[in-house]
């Protein structure tokens, strides 16, 4: 029975949007990711595509979903990097899955979860792209965690701002 | 069966997409034989798709923002900032005169360093060639330092082509797309350069680290090295020309990995996190545009016609010279003496030769005029044997002073 309740309150609590916003913001995403560096230098403590897969994870609350947009949003960052296409796909499918199977489970309308749960997937997402990097392909890579700490925090604070303004865009019933 | 794949089918798609991309990993990365594992330095067909595929989504709308910004700017600078801009022009111009016969005069000498250097076998190279490119976009991710230029296979670039500013290197192109190209940035950590330190001559080569930073590795620890020191490309890794500014010392540090050596970390002349256009170097022989040959063309004209006048200044002062010496200098012939046998003593006359005392050449070498002996003997001019005194060619001319011969003294054991 409480089974049943769950899965109606998730139905009830699913977000929809018009078709044009999933094209457009994840690919607005990618393109200020490649672009703002040439702005900020390396001050650019964020990973847009992250923040909008999970959001979009969080929101249809289904894993499959979110698994295909991270491994779509993934695999699109390797393409413009010139590392190995799959490490960033790996990194990014885990924590589209993961932001979805949390999103059934806890209210994703708090902002202190919505918070945390940023920087927290930020932070296993680096942590999957070093573990693919260096144990999977045994490649050497230099790693700061403390660089990964300030995108992680200023993956929050993206979040903070963004989550509000793509709230707008959902279809009301 | 079925309500198994319902009932997990959300972790079976995460472990098949998952699965795919691993076995797409494991296409990508070669293993060596030393058990070092590293990833092909020229994509595959498929991975070269993938990567086309993303360039070609998200260039067009970069285009657009760079395009914007540099409308904007062009629109304030031309048609509202515009103080003082016909003053500056005519600087300018006077300034590009000025340069432009500066600069041919500098071609000349590099074309002729150049010929001099094949000559002695070198292998130097030398800038001649460059296109203009802006950067556009970047990667977006701080493991990955590359960043994409707005220029590609329709301006003829080439993978491995140099790609500098005017203050100094900035990356190499590793990918080449219709419209675009990607630029592996120096301070990537897979990027790799031969660097020289300007004063202590010691190599090294040049890549980032993980912060971004630049540094040298595979440098012996020396005390020589200083904070302030000036790096050059070395020119042993077939991109970079030997001699571009690369950037200073700012600080030498004990390698973590291997005590003998140091890591000296270095400040980029060209500010790497802000380009905006760059120079892509396409070619390093000699090919001088159209109004270079031209100008060269007049600076060896005017240098050739002062070559000519200061030769011909030249051989005029020496024939005054070689005049007043030949003046000043002691004569050796005899103004007083007959003209036959001077002739005579400068060209012996053959016997049985017809002609051959008059046949002698009046500009031949002048014949020494011999002074009177004061102790003659047997070996003085004059003295020898009378009886074929005449015939004798090689025998001196007499002279009306010569004293009598004497026969020489016996000499007893």
């Amino acid at each position: 029975m409480s089974l049943l309740g769950a899965d109606f309150r998730r139905d009830m609590e699913i977000h929809r949007y018009p078709l044009l916003v999933y094209a457009l913001v994840p690919l607005t995403a990618l393109v200020l990711q490649a672009w703002l560096p040439r702005v900020l230098g390396n001050y650019a403590w964020f990973d847009l595509p992250l923040v909008v897969t999970v959001y979009f994870a969080l929101g249809r609350r289904s894993p499959i979903q979110g698994t295909i947009m991270g491994a779509a949003m993934g695999l699109f960052e390797d393409a413009l990097s010139h590392h190995a296409i799959g490490v960033n796909g790996i990194a990014k499918t885990v924590v589209g899955f993961l932001a979805a199977s949390v999103g059934i489970r806890i209210d994703v309308e708090n902002y202190t979860i919505r918070l945390l749960l940023n920087f927290l997937l930020s932070l296993l997402s680096s942590a999957i792209f070093l573990f693919v990097y260096r144990v999977l392909l045994g490649l050497d890579l230099e790693w700061d965690w403390l660089t990964q700490l300030f995108i992680a925090i200023g993956n929050s604070v993206v979040a903070l701002i963004l989550f509000p303004l793509l709230d707008r865009f959902q279809i009301r019933e | 069966m079925e309500s198994f794949f319902v009932r997990y089918r959300n972790v079976l798609v995460l472990l098949a997409i998952l699965l795919a991309q691993i076995v797409g990993l494991a296409m990508q990365v070669r293993r060596g034989s030393a058990g070092h594992s590293s990833l092909d330095s020229r994509d595959g067909s498929s991975v070269r798709l993938i990567r086309l595929w993303a360039d070609e989504l998200v260039t067009p709308p970069e285009r657009l923002i760079h395009n914007s910004k540099l409308g904007v700017l062009w629109v304030w600078n031309n048609y509202f900032y515009l103080r003082d801009v016909r003053q500056q022009n005519r600087d300018l111009q006077n300034t590009i005169d000025r340069l432009r016969l500066e600069q041919a005069a500098l071609l000349e000498d590099a074309r002729q360093g150049q010929r001099l250097q094949a000559l002695l076998g070198f292998q130097e190279k030398y800038i001649y060639s460059t296109i203009a490119a802006q950067a556009i976009g970047t990667s977006g991710s701080s493991q990955s330092r590359v960043f994409y230029i707005d220029k590609g296979e329709d301006a003829h670039l080439k993978p491995d082509m140099a790609v500098i500013t005017g203050d100094g290197i900035v990356g190499k192109v590793r990918d080449v797309f219709p419209h675009t190209a990607q630029v592996l940035a120096i301070n990537d950590q897979t990027s790799g350069a031969g660097v020289i330190l300007q004063t202590t001559r010691l190599r090294g080569i040049l890549r980032g680290n993980a912060d971004g930073q630049l540094m040298i590795v595979g440098i012996l620890a020396d005390e020589r090295i200083q904070p302030g020191e000036v790096v050059l490309t070395a020119g042993g890794d077939l991109v970079f020309p030997r001699g571009l500014p690369v950037g200073t010392v700012e600080k030498v540090r004990r390698d973590p990995d291997r005590d003998a050596f140091i890591q000296v970390m270095v400040k980029p002349a060209a500010h790497l996190d802000r380009l905006d256009e760059v120079l892509v170097i396409t070619s390093t022989q000699p090919r001088f545009s159209d109004q270079q040959q031209k100008d060269i063309a007049t600076s060896q004209a005017m240098k050739g016609a002062e070559a000519e006048a200061i030769k011909e200044q030249a051989i005029q002062e020496q024939l005054k010279a070689s005049q007043i010496n030949a003046e000043r200098l002691p004569g050796l012939t005899d103004p007083n003496a007959p003209a036959a046998s001077q002739a005579g003593a400068a060209q012996p006359a053959k016997p049985g030769q017809p002609g051959s005392e008059t046949s002698a050449p009046a500009a031949g070498p002048p014949a020494p005029k011999l002074l009177p002996t004061i102790h003659p003997d047997r070996f003085s001019p004059g003295a020898a044997p009378a009886p074929d005194t005449g015939a004798d060619s090689n025998s001196a001319p007499k002279t009306g002073t010569s004293p009598t011969p004497q026969p020489p003294p016996e000499r007893n054991p």
